[in-house]
């Protein structure tokens, strides 16, 4: 316990378990129209999360292994709440990058296009084929990213 | 009368069986132990999603000011005609009561609701078998349908009711690796059928598991959305003191904590989840804030009665097989005896002839 000040306490939480809890300089989060930073201070908000990386720059270097002292988790829907000296993370599913697999992203990704192109006329076919698109695209670009 | 043979026969068997029950007692211990891990570490993510939502309805009116309707069609509540009965039960037997008695409930809630129809979706193979055996498969027939123009041709799925109550998925096996998205694709179907009106309410029949000995049958309503974070408890069943004793017993010899984990400080750290008292910043309108936390709250729900029933399971189980090593072991006691017996009515009878025989000469 060095010091307390200016770092946020980051929590990554999934329905099966706490995945991360940790002090933190800075978070990036994909909120659900586009990535976003978050520092000490930040205002209250609350977003919806859509798919993609949860970054965690800074604080002490978390384990073995990783390079920069950052932590990059893929991320896929949920929600965040930020409060100024605090970040929870609820996610519905939250994989480490070297944890993706990604033979089965890509055929996740095959099933999200064979699904858009059967959709039709059909909104909610369209939109839970976009899901699952978003979903593989961003587990592939995250463990495309470690290597 | 059984000679001493048989009788060492018989004993020789029955301790077989104690050693496997000791064995399934032991197993049971050791799932019940990770399933009451897998039940805690999901609850700081339920408790969150559910005091987020509940502090967002208490911000926002579930009513938009300008239109008038309902933010989420989840909060809408008919009459109800069209009702889902969702059970969970073991997927294996070999534990008691335990699926008779959730199967019991649900036959005691569909036979108080015959003027309602009723669908069923059954989770865990003992459900399932029961229910196909005992109520017809829904019929769905698909309908080609070409509009005006001629060309956009999409197929509708009309079901064809045939009795009061019908089966309308099971789901086999879903227990056994309780997964997140499996569970939720069942919470989004169900929501889509609410949505869609073609259930007015659902209900759920399982173990509600809060330690080994704070443990009940129940039946919640899931649907319509009434109150957040309250259940609604619309049955409950509560084990005898007697059961209750015996289950307790059974864990302490397995070497497991009857007593729950004391959780407070952690849920009241979950608690606090989206409900600090300052204005957030809210990053969408709050009716795609419901769309996105509902399924998730519904799901969550289905995931916390899922794991609990797993528990139950194994703690029904652990308890059912204590109870059967137990009866082997007096069964050995009252066999054992018996051989002696036996064995020295046969001596003392050789003796006697011996002996008379003797006095004959």
């Amino acid at each position: 316990m060095a010091e307390q000040t200016n770092q946020l306490r980051v929590r990554l939480v999934t329905p099966e378990r706490t995945l991360f809890e940790h002090e933190a300089v800075a978070v990036e989060l994909p909120a659900k129209n586009g990535y976003f930073e978050v520092l000490y201070g930040h205002a209250p908000l609350m977003a919806e999360l859509g798919a993609g990386d949860v970054i965690v720059h800074g604080g002490e270097a978390f384990e073995a292994g990783s390079t920069a002292n950052e932590t990059r988790y893929n991320v896929s829907w949920g929600f965040v709440e930020v409060l100024p000296d605090r970040v929870t993370i609820l996610a519905s599913d939250a994989l480490k990058p070297e944890e993706i697999d990604v033979p089965r992203a890509e055929q996740q990704l095959d099933r999200g296009l064979k699904m858009w192109k059967e959709a039709g006329e059909s909104e909610d076919a369209f939109t839970q084929a976009l899901h699952v698109i978003a979903e593989a695209e961003a587990k592939i670009a995250s463990a495309a990213e470690k290597r | 009368m059984a000679n001493v043979l048989d009788l060492r026969r018989r004993i020789r068997s029955v301790k077989n069986t104690r050693q496997i029950t000791k064995a399934m007692k032991m197993v049971s211990a050791a799932k019940l132990r990770r399933a009451q891990e897998r039940a805690m570490a999901a609850r700081p993510y339920a408790k969150m999603i559910t005091s987020v939502l509940e502090s967002l309805t208490r911000r926002v009116d579930i009513f938009d000011e300008e239109t008038g309707n309902l933010r989420h069609p989840l909060f809408v509540t008919r009459p109800e005609k069209r009702v889902l009965l969702i059970i969970v039960s073991g997927d294996k037997g070999f534990a008691g009561a335990f699926n008779a008695n959730i199967l019991k409930t649900a036959f005691q809630f569909i036979s108080g609701n015959t003027d309602k129809e009723i669908d069923i979706e059954a989770v865990g193979r003992k459900s399932r078998d029961t229910m196909r055996r005992r109520y017809p498969a829904a019929v769905y027939s698909e309908q080609t349908e070409t509009d005006q123009i001629g060309n956009n041709a999409h197929t509708l799925k009309t079901r064809e009711r045939k009795a009061q109550v019908e089966v309308t998925g099971d789901h086999p096996g879903m227990l056994l690796k309780l997964e997140n998205s499996r569970v939720f694709a069942l919470a989004e179907n169900i929501i889509s059928r609410y949505v869609h009106e073609e259930i007015d309410a659902a209900y759920i029949v399982y173990n509600e598991f809060k330690s080994v000995i704070s443990q009940r049958l129940v039946v919640e309503k899931l649907l319509p959305l009434m109150k957040i974070g309250i259940p609604q408890i619309t049955g409950a069943q509560e084990p005898t003191t007697e059961e209750r004793e015996r289950v307790a017993e059974a864990a302490l010899s397995a070497g497991i904590e009857i007593e729950p984990v004391d959780t407070a400080e952690a849920d009241e750290e979950a608690r606090k989840f989206g409900t600090a008292n300052v204005d957030y910043i809210y990053e969408q309108p709050s009716e795609e804030l419901f769309a996105g936390l509902i399924p998730q709250y519904v799901s969550s729900m289905l995931y916390h009665a899922m794991t609990e029933s797993v528990a139950a399971e194994h703690a029904a189980r652990m308890t059912a097989m204590d109870s059967a090593t137990n009866n082997a072991s007096d069964m050995i006691d009252a066999l054992t005896l018996h051989m002696n017996r036996v064995r020295q009515a046969a001596i003392t009878k050789e003796i006697i002839e011996i002996v008379s025989g003797a006095a004959a000469l």
